[in-house]
């Protein structure tokens, strides 16, 4: 029972941080060496890593997709350790209203930005692309470029500030659901509880003694032996 | 369309935040006004009275009006985002 609940302890947390790893907003220090368009026809595997078509357009089946080829500067461990340039591909999709939350529906005037800095010549132009999603290049999946903006230097770190806000707003968010929980089952759950329990409680009362407080009130539920 | 499906079920969340949040405020008042007894009964006063005094002073108050924000803050941070990111 013991190992189960690790098990799924650690399912989720790793389910959660992957899902906030794909989510969180990255910044890159990335040259534009080219932008293109692709015809895409999505799988049933890559689809749900695409976003939908133009806020203000209809859903076909296949589509034209946006592209902005990089060479960016890599980074590892959360973006602490740098290495060299690699190349990178971002894709330029309008998040529209829905997931994930950022409420893009620029993509065409980021495509005129990204191919306005177009670098391929010393010295180079460097920006920060603001990106979320993976490169997956089995499943033929880009990060969604947010948005573009010059970056001062070559070796310049942005600092993750929205990130930072995010989840102060997260833990905070969390904490308070937790105060919520604990009140109504201090206030509502146990009472109650306490009232079932009562009868339950002198046929096994040192074993109840034991028990937390739900599982003793799960154990109201269950048949008396 | 989309737009519509973020109104409804981004209202839907809310009111199920907007309910909870209700109840746990009102919960927490409730327990403060009955440690407050504990510590120092007031004269002349059941505690039952104490407690029904001090609720309908919070359900006309200004706290219990501040929760509305639950519905205020969301469409803010959304109008915000959509002002920086475009």
């Amino acid at each position: 029972m013991r190992n189960i609940r690790r098990f799924l302890r650690i399912a989720l947390f790793l389910i959660v941080g992957l899902f906030l790893h794909y989510v969180m907003p990255q910044q890159d220090i990335a040259r534009v060496t080219s932008t293109e368009i692709i015809r895409t026809d999505f799988s049933t595997f890559n689809r749900m890593f695409y976003a939908q078509a133009d806020a203000g357009a209809a859903e076909n089946p296949t589509r034209d997709l946006r592209l902005i080829n990089t060479e960016r500067k890599a980074t590892y461990f959360f973006g602490l350790i740098r290495g060299g340039n690699e190349t990178m591909v971002f894709r330029n999709e309008d998040t529209g209203w829905i997931y994930p939350p950022y409420f893009k529906f620029d993509s065409s005037d980021l495509q005129a930005e990204a191919a306005a800095s177009i670098s391929t010549a010393q010295p180079y132009e460097w920006v920060i692309v603001r990106h979320y999603g993976w490169r997956i290049r089995f499943l033929s999946i880009y990060p969604n470029a947010v948005s573009v903006r010059p970056a001062p230097s070559e070796d310049y770190r942005p600092f993750p500030w929205i990130n930072l806000v995010i989840f102060a707003v997260l833990i905070g968010g969390l904490l308070f659901l937790r105060a919520m929980w604990a009140q109504f089952r201090e206030r509502t759950v146990d009472p109650l509880a306490d009232r079932v329990g009562d009868q339950y409680d002198h046929v096994s009362a040192d074993i109840s003694e034991r028990k937390g407080r739900v599982s003793r009130w799960l154990g109201t539920w269950r048949k008396k032996k | 369309m989309q737009f519509v499906r973020l109104v409804v079920f981004g209202f839907v969340i809310l009111t199920v935040l907007y309910v909870c949040i209700t109840y746990y405020s009102r919960s927490v008042r409730r327990e403060k006004l009955e440690n407050r007894w504990e510590d120092s009964p007031v004269e002349g006063m059941t505690r039952d009275d104490y407690i029904a005094k001090g609720m309908a002073k919070y359900e006309s108050g200004l706290r219990k009006k501040l929760i509305v924000l639950v519905y205020i803050i969301p469409p803010i941070i959304i109008g915000t985002i959509i002002y920086f990111i475009n």
